[in-house]
């Protein structure tokens, strides 16, 4: 009879979320970002500054591809990198041979993407999540070797004189990196909408437990040659906005290496503004930290172990909205 | 309401930060007084980080030296060095950092993969280039006025090779590469030159894989064509095994390695026995020249460091830029450009200087060395 | 003809020796050990180390010092993987694949770069060298010291077959490969036997790293990455999981990468063995001797 004065279990007094964490989940977060982004020139706009900010976006682009096939659909593609490569390679040796603009060599990268992501597909995603690890690592190395050993790939040294998106105006600095920020921007929306789709629960469903996704009638195969493709292509542009870039691509950008998977797994697999976060640390570090260079991977190695013990579901997780 | 309040300090945090000197809405950050910046891109870090020091001390060397006499137009020289890893992405980074910070010239440039997409970042800056390492052809295949090269190309070592291979009376000549851009570029000149009637000929074209150890299928594959020279065009990691396993297989001929080879582990690694009497094209370095031990023991001095393969040239890059910087009467890119153009018979290691419409080095200052107990000596100036 | 068989017979030896360590290791808990490759690393350096340490005493005694340094180290190695496995797997030992793939990426890493660290960039040259003389068997060239270090390879191998098929430390391990949990039940000590296997597996690796470092004489930090894939690929064609197999894997992908680079060129070497590997993967999953099929439960 008492219970409100003497209720059985003791109610819990706390602090509701502060305004930091309403903040950090809030959906305004990616806009806030985007804003940010915008702005950013007007703080600081040294080429220095435009090319490192330039290469955090791109960098960006790569970890939200990855994190479809990582983060949503869990599939460790160790050789993610192969998608970069081909989208790069593409759109260098057509915009070098044809002497286009690189935009114009777009629908061809998408082509060539789509295909790659079947050949690699196809046969990997029906073994087990170690050995796809494993044989996606060797498809990454074949790419980078085939493209360091035949000729319309420039050999060794790669490919140079790539011109800009769009003729020489969009090769100064500012106009590359407000074109580069608009079109990743919208290619993270479309991620993230993806995410947030049927295909994307899918995706999910599939990453929890396979079998159960199966027996519910998910087509795990197509599902999962769905994410690859989505990731490649993702991948491959982003690739086409390093080569306008750099003007020059090589085969030594595209090693293991350079993977995004630090990133991916840093901001929380699955999680778009995670990821997105994640990969602007990631990519800002080592020119925030350019003496400590030779301690990068090492610390990213110690790092990731780490995070998979300690908070294996990254420092911005994905906030299910499905109550 | 939360998402208007947020926009709004935004902005208002960046409108207030704007004017700051670097937005764009700032100023700029050219500089005509003060010390003249000579920037260099250089690997610290990365697979190419031992190279790196020594080509950073070269260019400090000329510089205090140039600073000791008055420095240049009044000004004092002041070195800025950034690391590029070895790797494209950082090598663009660090060559935007250097035109941020106003060089005058920039005298880096190691590996050629990762100075080739900073090309346009100077040419946008009409900042000109004098590299000191990096020699692949396609640096000046774009024909982009200001990059210039004071490091002997690939086809001028293909040609010192060339001129050792047939004045050494050899008759088949088996050519081996990593598979990497100058040494590939290297071998595969070479071959064309042999390819060519009368002299000697090609006995094979062979590409090793770099990073592993058992060569044993490439040794025998070379060893069928029946060589009696083989030239390895790459690095001494792969050179040193190599060389040792073709002996072992009993290969009786002779060697010779390409500048990238030129290093006391090319000999700890092969062992004494293998590389006694292997012979390399290389440029010249001060152990080579006569009267280059001052400046061998001046450095040892200043830097308590031996010298290494690319220091002179960095030596001589900061040296070119100050003088060119002299005959322009200031660090105008276009006029720098052209009084580089101009340049005629400036002393540096290699021989006078003069450069070619291409603007490369015209005399490419290769020689032959070869291994004697153990180390590198000269045994043709190849005049 | 014969030499090339020769050739990848000797390199096929390395690769099986590295390749089963990673079998048992997948056998008993399911983990491709993505960081095995670099225990091979590891094992080049610690021999490097105590080769250095030891210092005079080498010129006198050259095989036997590097017999000593190759007990040392393959303890040394064993011991490491030891650790790996307590500090990176076992917290993850419930956890969702995902988490243990990504946990043994960045072991790799670490253990990459951290020998980076400590033992600086450049490629390391090992003191003691197995020069030789060679004999001409069957219009191939041999030499004593390929020979020898192909019998100890052998010997290594045909102790762990003995090993995992007539001990009860064996039995063990085929028990938990077949149903932990069960193994619980029975009273075996499930974590002790999954380090001791990883001392194995660790130590061969390690058996491999010295032997390559004292036969071709020059060991760098990156040394283990592609010998771990090469030898991940020689599991599969053998049939992972099969001690037998995986042996017979590594020389087969061996003499697969002596011909191979023998009709397209050196530079294509990785290409083929990892096309090898997709091919087998596609086909034939269980690989040569497989008895075990790919589940995907």
């Amino acid at each position: 009879m008492n219970a409100l004065k003497d209720p059985p279990v003791k109610p819990v007094r706390g602090r509701g979320p502060t305004f930091i964490t309403r903040f950090l989940e809030s959906r305004h977060l990616g806009w806030a970002g985007l804003a940010a982004g915008l702005v950013a020139p007007f703080v600081i706009a040294t080429p220095y500054a435009m090319n490192v900010m330039t290469s955090a976006v791109i960098f960006v682009m790569l970890a939200v591809g990855l994190n479809i096939v990582v983060g949503y659909c869990g599939l460790l593609d160790l050789g993610y990198a192969a998608f970069f490569a081909v989208g790069a390679y593409t759109s260098g040796v057509l915009s070098t041979e044809l002497k286009l603009p690189l935009l114009a060599t777009v629908p061809l990268v998408i082509v060539a993407t789509v295909i790659a992501g079947i050949v690699i597909g196809g046969p990997t995603l029906r073994l087990r999540s170690d050995y796809l690890a494993i044989v996606t690592l060797g498809f990454g190395e074949i790419i980078r070797i085939v493209a360091n050993n035949l000729d319309i790939t420039g050999g060794p040294s790669g490919i140079y004189g790539i011109p800009g998106l769009l003729g020489d105006a969009t090769s100064e600095p500012v106009v590359f990196y407000y074109a580069v920020l608009l079109i990743v921007a919208v290619a993270v929306l479309l991620a993230a909408r993806l995410g947030r789709s049927r295909l994307g629960r899918a995706w999910r469903f599939v990453r929890e437990d396979e079998d159960a996704a199966e027996a519910m009638g998910v087509h795990t195969y197509k599902v999962k040659l769905a994410a690859y493709i989505a990731g490649a292509v993702w991948g491959g542009l982003a690739g086409v906005l390093f080569a306008a870039q750099l003007s020059a691509i090589s085969p030594a950008s595209f090693t293991f290496l350079q993977s995004a998977l630090m990133a991916v797994v840093l901001g929380g697999m699955g999680s778009t503004p995670g990821v997105v976060l994640g990969a602007i640390v990631i990519s800002l570090l080592p020119e925030v930290l350019r003496g400590l260079a030779d301690y990068r991977f090492f610390v990213f190695g110690v790092l990731l172990i780490i995070m998979m013990i300690v908070r294996p579901q990254g420092l911005w997780p994905h906030r299910s909205r499905e109550r | 309401m939360k998402k208007a309040l947020l926009g709004v300090t935004a902005a208002a945090i960046a409108l207030s930060t704007s004017a700051c000197g670097q937005g764009l809405l700032g100023g700029d950050s050219k500089k005509d007084k003060g010390p003249i910046l000579l920037g260099m891109d250089i690997p610290l870090s990365g697979s190419s980080a031992d190279i790196g020091p020594d080509m950073k001390n070269g260019a400090q060397m000329a510089i205090d030296e140039i600073n000791a006499k008055g420095g240049v137009l009044g000004r004092k020289l002041q070195l800025r060095a950034e690391d590029d890893a070895c790797d494209p992405k950082t090598a663009v980074a660090a060559a935007n950092k250097l035109v941020a910070a106003g060089v005058a010239a920039s005298v880096g440039g190691y590996c050629s993969g990762a100075t080739l997409p900073t090309l346009p970042v100077f040419d946008r800056a009409k900042i000109p280039m004098i590299i000191p390492a990096a020699n692949s052809t396609e640096l000046v295949a774009q024909k982009l006025r200001h990059v210039f090269l004071v490091n002997g190309t690939g086809d001028q070592q293909a040609a010192a090779a060339m001129a050792w291979v047939t004045k050494g009376g050899a008759k088949k000549v088996a050519l081996i590469h990593d598979n990497t851009s100058y040494s590939k570029d290297i071998a595969v000149r070479t071959a064309a030159e042999l390819d060519k009637p009368g002299g000697p000929d090609k006995a094979t074209l062979d590409a090793v894989n770099p990073g592993e150890s058992d060569y044993s299928a490439n040794v025998t594959n070379v060893l069928k064509s029946s060589p009696d020279f083989i030239y390895w065009t790459g690095y001494y990691q792969e050179g040193g095994l190599l060389l040792r396993q073709l002996r072992q297989a009993g290969y009786k001929g002779k060697f010779m390695v390409a500048d990238g080879s030129v290093d006391a582990k090319l000999v700890k690694i092969a062992g004494d026995k293998a590389t006694d009497g292997t012979f390399a094209t290389m440029t010249q370095t001060p152990d080579t020249i006569q009267g280059a031990e001052n400046w061998i023991s001046g450095y040892k001095q200043k830097f308590d460091a031996d010298p290494g393969p690319y220091s002179t040239q960095s030596y001589d890059a900061v040296r070119v830029a100050a003088e060119a910087i002299k005959d322009a009467g200031g660090t105008d890119g276009d006029k720098v450009v052209k009084a580089l153009e101009g340049i005629n018979g400036f002393q540096i290691f290699s021989g006078p200087l003069k450069f070619t419409p291409q603007h490369t080095l015209t005399n490419g200052g290769f020689v032959i060395l070869v291994v004697k107990n153990g180390k590198f000596v000269l045994q043709d100036a190849l005049k | 003809m014969s030499q090339l068989i020769w050739n990848g017979l000797f390199v096929g030896s390395f690769y099986a020796l590295v390749a089963l360590g990673y079998s048992m290791v997948y056998g008993v808990i399911k983990l491709l050990n993505f960081a095995h490759g670099d225990l091979y690393m590891l094992g080049a350096f610690s021999g490097f180390a105590m080769l250095g340490a030891m210092g005079g005493l080498i010129k006198s005694s050259s095989l036997v010092a590097l017999f000593v340094v190759l007990i040392l180290t393959m303890i040394a190695t064993g011991l490491s993987g030891v650790v790996i496995e307590r500090v990176a797997y076992r917290p993850l030992r419930g956890a969702p694949r995902l988490s243990v793939l990504i946990t043994a990426v960045g072991a790799s890493f670490a253990l990459e770069y951290g020998t980076r660290i400590v033992a600086g960039p450049n490629p390391k040259v090992y003191p003691v060298r197995l020069d030789g003389t060679s004999l001409n068997v069957l219009g191939a060239r041999v030499t004593l010291q390929q020979i020898a270090l192909m019998a100890v390879s052998v010997v290594l191998m045909v102790a762990l077959n003995l090993l995992i098929t007539r001990t009860r430390e064996g039995r063990a391990m085929r028990a938990i490969a077949l149903d932990p949990k069960t193994c619980l039940l029975m009273g075996i000590d499930v974590d002790r036997v999954i380090a001791r296997t990883f001392f194995i597996g660790s130590a061969l690796a390690g058996a491999a790293g010295v032997m390559a470092g004292g036969y071709y004489g020059k060991i760098d930090f990156l040394m283990g990455f592609i010998i771990g894939l090469k030898a991940f690929t020689a599991a599969v064609i053998g049939g992972i999981g099969n001690i037998p197999g995986t042996m017979l894997g590594g020389l087969v992908l061996g003499l697969l990468e002596s011909f191979g680079t023998h009709w397209v060129g050196g530079e294509w070497r990785d290409v083929f063995a990892f096309g090898f590997l997709i091919l087998f993967l596609t086909v034939r999953p269980t690989g040569l001797l497989g008895e075990r099929v790919t589940e995907r439960v």
